[in-house]
């Protein structure tokens, strides 16, 4: 079968805001359509039927069925531009992003939006599950006698609403009680956890200072940076943090509000085509999408250690690397998203287990070393924070705009996902 | 021996045992009744109800525990009866061992057998089993046996090492967060409703400090919890420790050994041990999936008039 290159136009986000901040009465939809129209008009989109827009939410209300639907008919694109929801968790952003580009290298369209938004203010609350069984009865009741028996069964504790929990459904445990033994377990230091969320911050705040971020952001709501950004962030400030997860542990404990990302409200989208459709429409190519390999660990049996809810990228890459052939040092870039501090280190730590990567990921050796000095060189998710769906947005747009303001080269992208599931992805330009 | 078509009313048997207690005075020895239950079809709201309170998903597989409570009744009964040494309220179930010979589905129709056995000693009074089997069609698809302790004087000198340090939950550990209504729920759907699962206050008259979950519920919740990794036939064999206080948050652990999984639950904060024991899985598949398909098949074919009387 003939493929073709899938090519990354350009992107656009807002700028992430903290929970229950300047976003806390915009919806998703409100967040992505405002989205997708920075992205029209940063490209000449308006009234442009695209080939297809995917994106999704993680923390999604039910009446949002069709979310990305309904926020294209809002938007300025094309009434005709076809959409559907995907739903990967943290994933999601990278996952819309390879199916776009997967449906452009078969030649199924010519240019799609992959894109991805959450918010944790505007969060869906459900009714209790008790009130939803009797009023669930009293509708599959055929007479009033009968519904009103069933609605007879309410009581006062019912009306209690259920709020969303951020915990893994299968362990009971937040991601970052999750990470907080991963981290323990893989002997990662608060000393390096903590360097590594300052270097975020100033990296992030570089890249604003010198207008990395000019394309790649439309201002919403008042706010036109992302809020979570602390440009004097230093070891020294973070090292006064005490623990917010791992408690339990004790003096092991080393996961603070500094180095563990935010909740986050916000919102990303990436344009994609082909490169005759790129240029029928006079549009740059900043880089091409490449491959991509996804992957997911047993966190519910599995290893305490080598099975930890956001290790899954840890097994993703290996098989991406000897699928096209290529080691770490062939990358100008590597993108390692940063839910956690300690997810990132620990990540970089398995890569270079030698033990580990012969037993767990059938490799000769370690996997090997990324230099430090390609390591998420405009920050990642600890400065800019963490809008579920919508970071890997975020990552591969701005990615292919460092590809492109390289001059050329290669660049890794690796996500992790609840529900113990790893996304990464290979850009060249 | 009682012979029966539909499970005894708990209520009168309740009731029974409540008025009846101060008659039961001990004896060395178990009655040598065995009640039997015979073609009992299974409810699918019953069952779904049950499968929703422990935790499993709504299938038309019974829960290995699901049978138990099917059981329970002719247990009742014959600890209710006037030979049995030991009056049923203040007894203690300390353990209870399943096996599964294939997976057993809801159009199958089920009958039972519960007897007595093996009244010996235990360090803190004595102890017995209720055996109890469940036939489809004559084939044994599930036994089970439940120890009871009745505490008292024992034979049996007690271990005075004290209790040996627990070794750290072994393998990926989940947190378990257990309703204070966890009671309540589960004696709708298992029948039993002993006063001190029901309310702090009925536990509290007899010396619980609140209410206190159902072993047989944890074992559920515990094995629900291996939700597509256990096989169709296996053994699970539990101890229960300390009763669970409600509301309570656990900690579960469930590890891979080479011939199936240990399990080991314990209060989140407190580390006391609830639960420890077993899945072991057959080394041998017992059945082929042809004889499994056949099993499937013929089972709403032989399905036969219910009788109404005992």
């Amino acid at each position: 079968m003939n493929t073709r290159r899938a090519a990354i136009v350009g992107g656009n986000r807002i700028p992430f805001a903290r929970s229950n901040g300047p976003y806390a009465h915009a919806s998703n939809q409100d967040m992505l359509t405002a989205t997708l129209d920075g992205l029209v008009a940063r490209f000449g989109l308006q009234n442009e039927r695209l080939g297809e827009v995917a994106a999704g939410a993680v923390l999604k209300h039910s009446r949002d069925f069709n979310l990305t639907r309904e926020s294209v008919l809002g938007s300025r694109l094309s009434a005709e531009t076809p959409a559907y929801d995907v739903q990967q968790a943290c994933g999601t952003g990278l996952e819309t992003t390879i199916l776009v580009a997967n449906k452009i290298e078969l030649g199924q369209i010519e240019s799609g939006v992959a894109a991805g938004v959450d918010t944790t203010s505007d969060a869906p609350i459900a009714v209790n599950e008790d009130l939803r069984a009797v009023l669930l009865e009293a509708n599959r009741a055929k007479s009033v006698g009968a519904r009103l028996k069933a609605l007879a069964k309410i009581r006062p504790q019912q009306l209690v609403p259920s709020i969303p929990v951020n915990s893994e459904p299968r362990t009971g445990m937040s991601m970052g009680e999750h990470q907080a033994i991963t981290t323990i377990e893989w002997g990662i230091t608060r000393e390096a956890q903590d360097e590594l969320a300052a270097a975020s911050h100033q990296h992030l705040a570089a890249a604003y200072d010198r207008g990395f971020l000019d394309d790649l952001i439309t201002p919403y709501l008042g706010l036109s940076r992302d809020q979570n950004l602390r440009a004097d962030s230093s070891v020294e400030k973070l090292g006064k943090l005490s623990p917010a997860f791992g408690k339990a542990f004790g003096d092991e404990a080393t996961m603070t509000a500094g180095n563990s990302t935010p909740l986050t409200d916000g919102a990303a989208a990436v344009l994609l085509a082909s490169d005759e459709w790129a240029a029928q429409h006079k549009l740059p190519v900043l880089a091409y999408f490449v491959d991509a390999e996804t992957a997911a660990v047993d966190y519910v049996h599995g290893d305490r250690k080598e099975d930890g809810l956001l290790m899954a990228p840890v097994y993703a890459m290996p098989r991406l690397l000897q699928r096209n052939k290529l080691s770490f040092d062939d990358f100008d870039f590597i993108e390692i998203h940063e839910a956690f501090a300690g997810t990132v280190l620990a990540t970089l730590n398995a890569w270079e287990d030698d033990d580990f990567c012969r037993r767990r990921l059938g490799l000769d050796g370690a996997l090997g070393s990324v230099d430090r000095a390609k390591l998420n060189v405009n920050g990642s998710s600890l400065a800019a924070g963490h809008p579920f769906a919508a970071t890997g947005g975020r990552i591969v747009a701005s990615l292919a705009k460092m590809l492109h303001d390289n001059g050329g080269g290669r660049g890794l992208i690796s996500i992790c996902a609840a529900g113990g599931q790893g996304v990464v992805a290979i850009l060249e330009a | 021996m009682p012979s029966l078509t539909a499970p005894p009313s708990l209520l009168p048997l309740y009731l029974k045992a409540a008025a009846t207690g101060p008659l039961h005075r001990g004896g060395d020895s178990l009655p040598d009744s065995v009640y039997t239950l015979s073609d009992q079809r299974i409810d699918p709201a019953h069952l779904a109800a049950f499968q929703q309170v422990c935790g499993y998903r709504t299938s038309d597989v019974l829960p290995p525990t699901y049978l138990h409570i099917l059981a329970f009744p002719l247990s009742v009964a014959l600890m209710t009866e006037r030979e049995f040494p030991f009056p049923m309220v203040g007894m203690v179930h300390v353990a209870n061992s399943i096996t599964l010979a294939r997976a057993v589905r809801s159009a199958e129709q089920v009958s039972f057998t519960v007897r007595a056995a093996d009244l010996r000693p235990h360090p803190a009074g004595r102890q017995f089993d209720l055996l109890a089997e469940a036939t489809v069609d004559g084939e044994v698809v599930w036994t089970s046996r439940s120890t009871y302790l009745r505490r008292g004087k024992s034979t049996e000198k007690k271990d005075d090492a004290k209790r040996a340090e627990l070794e750290p939950q072994q393998g990926a550990v989940s947190v378990l967060r257990v309703p204070g209504d966890i009671g309540r729920r589960y004696g709708g759907v298992s029948g039993d409703r002993n006063p001190i699962h029901l309310h702090n206050l009925t536990a509290k008259a007899f010396g619980f400090p609140s209410a206190i979950a159902h072993g047989m519920w944890l074992k559920a919740r515990t094995l629900a919890a291996l939700e597509g990794r256990l096989p169709d036939a296996y053994t699970a064999e539990v101890a229960f420790k300390l009763p669970v206080l409600l509301p309570a948050t656990l900690s579960v652990s469930a590890a891979q050994q080479d011939d199936g999984w240990s399990l080991d639950v314990r209060g989140a904060k407190s580390g006391k041990p609830h639960l420890a024991g077993s899945v072991t899985v057959p080394a041998a598949p017992t059945s082929t999936p042809k004889d499994k398909a056949a099993a499937t098949k013929k089972a709403p074919a032989k399905r036969a008039p219910r009788k109404k009387t005992a």
